[in-house]
């Protein structure tokens, strides 16, 4: 807290307050907009999808009464507005309604989907980044040199090598040929069951009850699809982090500390990458965003339960409340990821405070 | 401070080393049943509510049921859960004596009165596999007074119509008409749901298993029930894991990581089939592939042009492709096994004589239409083969892959071809779908029939035949005119072309015996003992 602050009349610091509060009422109104235009969006475009929701209930071969009445059941004789604001007043009470496919309430299938895909899609973004910042900047640094070559080939490979055909071929590879990792799943299914809940993230549940073993397998399970989506990942931030860098290097005050005398090392590290802080924040965010709806292909490859798997068969057999509610928790994380980046910005870079 | 590094730095590499250790590659447990399937289109586990064929194996081994049939012999019923059954002279009363000494998984006895309210409930609920019962007349509103128990070991089963015997008993052996523990879903009844809530993620059966967790797209674990009425099973649990390619079903098998896989694609089925490792078993069904051409439409309702397309299928050339594991080549409509099938495939590819055909219709030149199929292997392989054969022929097949069936449901597609899944063993089932069709108007709305689908005023005598056949409950007298039905359909130029009568291919792990495929998809796990 500066002095310039303390010493502010009360008046000012009403007025500072009331504008904080008005900021975050404007992000409040913005975010519910924007929850309830994708929501508007997804019902829309769910009801154009050819697939018929009540023959994915009833199997094609039911007569046409039992069809009737499931039609019915499902409340879809009502007119589309109607349905839309049954729902929307069901949200607005956190009731996201009933899966037509699992049968549970989708609140508790994302309770379990989500955090399958969270671990996934979180450890792929850190082995990402660890990996990709350091490469892009050492690339751009050494611009030209057979280092910048070698990372962009492996950049490149990263980006245009589809992503289940790696994970196929992992699969083949490691698990099939040398049984290094394990087929597919979160866990062996002879550790089933022996940690459930609280959080129903594997990781941290066996951790919370001194489960080694499980948490032993549960991390072997997780290795090669994050070590993948990390793979994919790592491509994209160290193109990104490359193009920072050397925008940055170009700079005047680069050319200023050069002839200052600075090394290289403090050049790079202590100003350039100050600058590019913010930027690489930003694409780290979007990255695990990408993963966190992304993760479909590489979860079906290794039968990982996760929220694209879910989110894809629900699309399938029209399963709408599996849908909306899943496209709700997507569009809630992203704008959280978003909003803890803004934050996070202010630590960072003092000009957008 | 060097030496706390030194330390720490050592422990890490020791722990990571650990973690990248091999992963035990050892078989699965001989007490134990891995199963690899695809899970995404389960329904829940309510016998009176789901419709598909994981789901039924799953509810076949939790419940039991009034008769059995076996999976060798699938038309003689067996006692199950009735010790005996006798029926009246009239051919309309059925009394079933129920087994005394079972148990549900609860411990709660079972009785002639659970049997009454479990078969209530099924016609009550109404979903779509009430259908079981509800085709011979039993409603809501009669049900009650029909299905009674009248002490704790007789149940008495009225009929509204006669029917044959055997299409009653075969029904009170589908995963349907399973017996509930009808005092357990009184305690968990909410708000009159008759236990749907809890029947979701719970058992209420008397099955040789029962089931421990489930969790959706993911894992299901039953136990084996120790106080089970013929022994506790052999399998200590039965683990179900949702593998949903096929290639990693495949993979897990060969691995030694499963027992059994039964979503398999057809190269992977070739490969397994080859690599000797394990049996792979095709287990008729009683659908067929087929395909519908709209009688709405006035070129395909010529019976010349229906006729031509009958020889643009390579029945042998799919047989021994991509069909080699998914069905056998059958044109006629009796599945074969069942009384009246004849071996008989008159039809083979013949360009020339479609394009005869087709001339002699008035289209020399050929036409375009839409066709639509299901993306699905082999569905898809074979719609693809049809389109290149009718191009041949001068007939442009424009194909559309997607989720079509609501558009055949209300007769609003061209051509379209699918598989169909009847579970009745006897011919009934399928000629009831593809045979009948009382009334051919839009307004009449017969959407669980094939024939009305496409809109197939199906010629008289074989509809008089179809109900007169189920009528009949003189065994002799049925078999001969099902005879005259099969050829009958055979040479109507049929709107409905069937052309493989369906199987289901499971790969099973050579050391497991006693996994037998189920035709009626009620394979059980009781009987499966695995080896060295």
């Amino acid at each position: 807290m500066s002095i310039a602050h303390t010493t502010e009349t009360g008046w000012s610091g009403g007025k500072a307050a009331v504008s904080a509060l008005r900021k975050v009422a404007t992000s409040f109104a913005v975010i519910l907009t924007t929850l309830l235009g994708l929501l508007v969006i997804t019902f829309v475009v769910g009801r154009m999808v050819p697939a018929d929701p009540v023959i994915a209930v009833i199997g094609d071969q039911a007569d046409q009464a039992t069809y009737e009445r499931v039609y019915k059941q499902m409340g879809l004789d009502q007119p589309l507005y109607v349905q839309f604001a049954t729902y929307i007043g069901n949200v607005a009470h956190l009731d996201f309604g009933q899966s037509h496919v699992t049968k549970n309430p989708v609140a508790s299938d994302l309770a379990r989907v989500f955090p399958a895909t969270l671990e996934l899609a979180t450890l792929a973004t850190l082995i990402g980044a660890s990996l990709g910042v350091p490469l892009g900047i050492i690339s751009a640094v050494r611009k030209g040199t057979w280092v910048d070559h070698l990372a962009r080939i492996v950049g490149l490979l990263g980006h245009s090598t589809p992503i289940f055909w790696l994970g196929t071929i992992v699969i083949l590879v490691f698990y099939a040929k040398f049984g290094l990792i394990p087929g597919g799943g979160r866990l062996d299914v002879y550790n089933e069951g022996l940690v459930e809940g609280p959080t129903n993230s594997i990781i941290v549940d066996a951790i919370l009850a001194g489960e080694w073993e499980v948490l032993r397998d549960a991390l072997l399970h997780l290795a090669a699809p994050a070590i993948i989506l990390g793979y994919a990942a790592m491509a994209y931030l160290s193109r990104m982090s490359r193009s920072f860098m050397l925008e940055q290097l170009r700079q005047e005050y680069v050319l200023t500390a050069k002839a200052k005398g600075l090394g290289q090392r403090a050049i790079v590290w202590r100003h350039a990458f100050r600058n590019i802080r913010v930027q690489l924040l930003t694409v780290v965010a979007l990255a695990h965003c990408g993963l966190l709806d992304g993760t479909v292909l590489i979860e079906t490859v290794f039968a990982w339960p996760g929220l694209g798997q879910y989110l894809t068969s629900a699309l399938f057999f029209a399963d709408m409340n599996a849908v909306l509610g899943s496209v709700l928790l997507i569009g809630i994380i992203s704008i959280a990821i978003n909003l803890l980046s803004d934050i996070t910005y202010r630590f960072l870079d003092p000009r957008t405070r | 401070m060097t030496m706390f590094r030194r330390q720490f730095l050592v422990t890490t590499a020791l722990v990571a080393a650990s973690f990248v250790a091999p992963a035990a590659m050892a078989a699965t447990p001989k007490d134990q049943l891995v199963i690899a399937t695809n899970m995404s289109s389960m329904r829940g586990l309510d016998p009176n509510e789901l419709n598909q064929l994981e789901a039924a194996e799953i509810v076949a081994n939790l419940y039991e049921r009034l008769i059995v049939l076996p999976a060798d012999n699938i038309t003689k019923p067996m006692p199950g859960l009735a010790e005996s059954w006798t029926v009246s002279d009239d051919g309309k009363t059925f009394t079933f004596k129920i087994r005394s000494g079972v148990t549900f998984h609860s411990g709660n006895p079972l009785t002639a009165k659970d049997a009454e309210w479990s078969l209530r409930r099924l016609v009550k609920l109404g979903l779509a596999p009430s259908t079981d019962l509800r085709q011979w007349g039993f409603k809501e509103d009669n049900v009650d007074s029909l299905i009674k128990a009248t002490d704790d070991s007789t149940l008495v089963v009225q009929t509204p119509e006669v029917w044959n015997p055997n299409l009653i008993l075969y029904s009170l052996a589908s995963f349907s008409t399973s017996i509930f523990d009808s005092k357990l879903l009184a305690e968990h009844d909410k708000g009159g749901d008759l236990g749907r809530e809890f029947l979701q993620t719970n058992d209420a059966g008397s099955g040789p298993f029962s089931l421990r967790s489930w969790r959706v797209n993911d894992l299901l674990i039953a136990d084996g029930f120790k106080s089970y009425w013929q022994g506790a099973p052999k399998m200590r649990r039965v683990i179900l894991r949702h593998l949903p390619e096929s290639a990693g079903q495949r993979l897990q098998l060969e691995a030694g990581d499963v027992d059994v896989a039964t979503r398999l694609s057809s190269s992977d089925l070739g490969a397994l089939d080859s690599g000797g490792k394990v049996t792979i078993q095709k287990t008729p069904g009683f659908g067929f592939y087929y395909l519908a051409l709209n009688q709405k439409d006035e070129i395909l309702s010529n019976p010349k042009v229906r006729e031509a397309f009958r020889y643009l299928i390579d029945y042998d050339g799919l047989a021994n492709t991509v069909m080699k594991y998914y069905g056998i080549k059958q044109q006629t409509i009796i599945p074969a096994g069942l009384p009246g099938a004849s071996d008989s495939n008159p039809y083979k590819l013949d360009i020339e004589k479609a394009k005869a055909l087709l001339a002699e219709a008035g289209y020399p030149n050929g036409f375009s239409k839409v066709y639509y199929a299901t993306p699905v292997t082999p569905e898809y392989e074979v719609a693809q083969s049809l389109q290149a054969n009718a191009a041949k022929a001068g007939i442009k097949l424009d194909l559309q892959g997607g989720d079509h069936i609501g558009k055949f449901r209300s007769r609003e597609f061209e051509l379209f071809s699918a598989r169909s899944g009847e579970r009745l063993p006897d011919p009934h089932a399928v000629l009831q779908s593809y045979a009948t069709n009382a009334n051919n108007s839009d307004e009449a709305k017969l959407t669980g029939l094939n024939a009305w689908r496409t809109a197939w005023d199906v010629p008289k005598d074989i509809q008089e035949m179809v109900t007169a056949a189920a009528h009949e409950t003189d065994q002799a007298k049925r078999t001969e005119l099902y005879g005259k039905i099969n050829k009958a359909y055979l040479e109507s130029s049929p709107a409905l072309v069937t052309s493989f009568l369906r199987t289901d291919a499971k790969a099973v792990n050579k050391n497991v015996t006693g996994y037998v495929g189920h035709p009626t998809w009620l394979t059980r796990w009781d009987t499966v003992t695995k080896g060295e």
